[in-house]
């Protein structure tokens, strides 16, 4: 996958020109929840219309939408997107915003635009992380991916009786270093590990077999995302020879059985670059991000959480340590980001916490895989990085 | 856990033979209601199940969570092992009684009412238009997989030959049945989600005619009755990457759509034409065919 053109400080339309006036209110929008007062209205008649007045594709969206309950995208009305589509429109828009730049009159207009603007910046970076073949369906995809996600978090973070934290973070452990090993994709090893997560919930594993249970996950994975395959004995040799390739297999299907070849999975990675492409994020920053997301994997606490608030969480820490100099127009730009991304306030200052303390321990724990594997100069050393020790502490937290 | 298939479903009668595997009316024992048995046989080396199954499964197990109205639940997925080397899959969707094709046939004399084909095909590009949306092409619509429940519900299925779409996969050669496919398909060129639409528009106007549109015997003869309606594309459209010549064809005039599609009305007319593309770049998207004119006009439905 491309990794370069997160970081381009393209501006970001006009809107960082008055970035601080803007700032609080797009706060605002972001952390509304009930519907913008100028669009309820339309809001309220849509809802009533019969179903002949809609636009046919978007009926079953919204009454999916409305299951959506956790406000991933706050103040965020699918209805308000229906006129805005083209890039245009932005554009058309813009002129209201400039005509009000100070104080609260300018705040309904500036609320009409976010959104258009943020759909048209979701496009563009889905289309520069080449996760999209024709624009036309960019935001179709970008609401799934919203959607999907919320049934990738679990109720709780608790493991069957004979299995521990530790026990699970020594298995994430071996299997990112086995997913290094492989060369294989970043989202083969989120894939593998949310296998993980949910057979240890749905199927009988016993401690003996939870290695093979491991393997067989990212196994699975990299036969969802990856071209070339690995042959089932390297894997067993990878193992030690410590169970047969008829044992991986009779797993694989115990898995696919167990989990109802229900592999579809939303990584937090592709919301960490869809955020930091949007955010305008330097290379940097995003390295720092990916860093800290992958230490996430490890946290037994993170399966609670929604695949955007982790990302979130690790580009918030990433950029609270690296403490890069702002521009008017990146925090513009972080702004817009940030109206997608923040969903509950306190459950992103948790997942902050719990990775800032992470990283701050990375070096002294056993498990420390991704430690080793973002101190190389490719990742920019994000992992050495002075910050990461007293990031607990910038976030007021100590420990 | 998936229940042995032998055991919950009881077969009851042979629905039909694909290129996959059979497909058989069943009996849910559980819940007593008729289900749609395809089973797949897979054959399984040293590396497990094939990777086109597992993402193929996978596939349709996410389409399942959007709940889409216009395409047929999947209702649950067995696998057993046969053997070392072959292992059998079921997928157990909901059982509708009756395709488009019968719902055509059964259609009483002046066929179907424009209200209700405005109706019908707006389902039909809404389950379509999901499907992209989703990265996936149906690349086989025609009317026998296209199921209408007793409600008037459309509901696409047979996503036997559905793959995730990809540009770099090798796309095989044959896989729309021969009146449904598109120029690109007979001409053996690249495609894409244009396909579906092609077949669509030719369901269209089946829909009205209530036979199909184009009924050719080989792939030219094909090309040669679509040319007869939609005319020879000029030369900058024929694709270059064929071995089939555009000189092998006469020099046709389009000729007017409603000469093999009488009863449509101008903007429906309008909407065939512009999924009856020759250049499947500039034929119409599911999502934009469902913004056109012809879906607006409600006094089709009187």
């Amino acid at each position: 996958m491309a990794k370069t053109g997160f970081c381009d400080s393209k501006p970001l339309l006009d809107l960082h020109k008055k970035a601080d006036e803007r700032r609080a209110p797009l706060r605002t929008w972001s952390n509304a929840c009930g519907p913008i007062e100028r669009w309820q209205p339309v809001e309220v008649d849509e809802s009533r219309m019969a179903p002949v007045k809609m636009e046919p594709e978007h009926r079953w969206e919204r009454r999916l939408s409305a299951q959506t309950s956790e406000g991933i995208l706050m103040g965020f009305h699918e209805d308000s997107f229906t006129h805005s589509a083209a890039d245009g429109c932005v554009e058309e828009e813009e002129e209201p915003v400039l005509l009000y730049p100070h104080g609260l009159q300018g705040l309904p207009s500036l609320q009409a635009l976010v959104p258009s603007l943020l759909r048209h910046e979701v496009e563009t970076a889905l289309e520069k992380l080449d996760l999209i073949w024709d624009r036309a369906y960019a935001w179709d995809m970008f609401l799934d991916m919203a959607r999907t996600q919320t049934r990738n978090s679990f109720p709780t973070a608790d493991l069957p009786r004979h299995f521990t934290d530790l026990t699970r973070s020594v298995l994430v452990d071996w299997l990112i270093q086995v997913h290094e090993l492989m060369h294989f994709q970043e989202e083969t090893l989120y894939l593998a590990i949310h296998l993980v997560n949910r057979s240890l919930r749905a199927i009988k594993i016993t401690t003996v077999n939870l290695q093979l249970l491991g393997m067989v996950c990212l196994f699975l994975a990299a036969k969802m995302e990856e071209c070339l395959l690995p042959e089932v004995s390297g894997l067993c040799f990878l193992m030690d020879h410590t169970y047969t390739k008829h044992q991986l297999l009779r797993m694989e299907r115990k898995v696919l059985l167990g989990l109802k070849f229900d592999l579809s999975y939303c990584p937090p990675l592709h919301f960490l670059l869809l955020l930091a492409s949007v955010a305008r994020c330097s290379a940097k920053a995003v390295w720092m991000a990916r860093y800290l997301l992958e230490l996430s994997l490890l946290e037994g606490q993170c399966v609670l959480f929604l695949p955007v608030q982790l990302a979130g969480a690790a580009l918030c820490v990433s950029r609270q340590v690296l403490q890069e100099p702002s521009t008017p127009g990146g925090e513009a730009a972080w702004c817009l980001a940030s109206s997608v991304h923040v969903g509950s306030e306190t459950a992103l200052l948790r997942i902050m916490h719990i990775l800032a303390n992470a990283a701050a321990k990375a070096h002294t724990r056993e498990t420390c895989a991704s430690f080793i594997k973002f101190s190389s100069p490719e990742t920019m050393q994000v992992s050495r990085h002075a910050g990461l020790k007293n990031a607990p502490g910038l976030l007021g937290v100590c420990t | 856990m998936a229940h042995v298939t032998g055991v919950q479903y009881e077969p009851v009668a042979e629905i039909g033979g694909g290129a996959y595997g059979t497909v058989y009316k069943a009996r849910d024992l559980e819940s007593g209601q008729f289900v749609a048995l395809k089973s797949v046989r897979v054959q399984t080396d040293q590396n497990g199940l094939p990777v086109s199954t597992v993402r193929e499964v996978a596939l349709l197990k996410r389409l399942e969570q959007f709940d889409h109205p216009n395409v047929v639940r999947l209702m649950d997925v067995c696998a057993t092992q046969r053997s070392d080397q072959e292992t059998k899959v079921t997928l157990v969707f909901e059982h509708v009684d009756q395709d488009l094709k019968t719902y055509l046939e059964k259609a009483p004399a002046p066929g179907l009412s424009p209200g209700r084909i405005q109706d019908l095909m707006r389902q039909l590009l809404c389950g379509v238009s999901f499907l992209h949306s989703n990265r996936v092409l149906h690349r086989d619509l025609k009317p026998e997989n296209i199921l209408v429940t007793s409600q008037g519900q459309v509901k696409l299925a047979d996503f036997g030959l559905a793959r995730i779409y990809s540009c770099h996969m090798a796309l095989t050669p044959v896989v729309v049945t021969l009146w449904y496919r598109p120029p690109e398909v007979l001409l053996q060129s690249s495609y894409a989600t244009p396909v579906d639409i092609w077949s669509t528009g030719c369901i269209f106007a089946e829909m009205f005619r209530r036979k199909p549109l184009f009924c050719g015997e080989s792939e030219v003869d094909q090309l040669g009755k679509l040319f007869e309606v939609i005319g020879l594309p000029p030369e900058d459209e024929w694709p270059t990457d064929v071995t089939l010549s555009r000189k092998h064809f006469p020099p046709l005039l389009p000729r007017p759509i409603t000469d093999f599609v009488p009863e449509i009305n101008e903007q429906g007319a309008q909407l065939l034409l512009k999924m009856l593309t020759f250049d499947p770049l500039k034929r119409i998207s599911a999502l934009n065919a469902l913004e056109h004119p012809y879906f607006q006009d409600e006094e089709t439905l009187t």
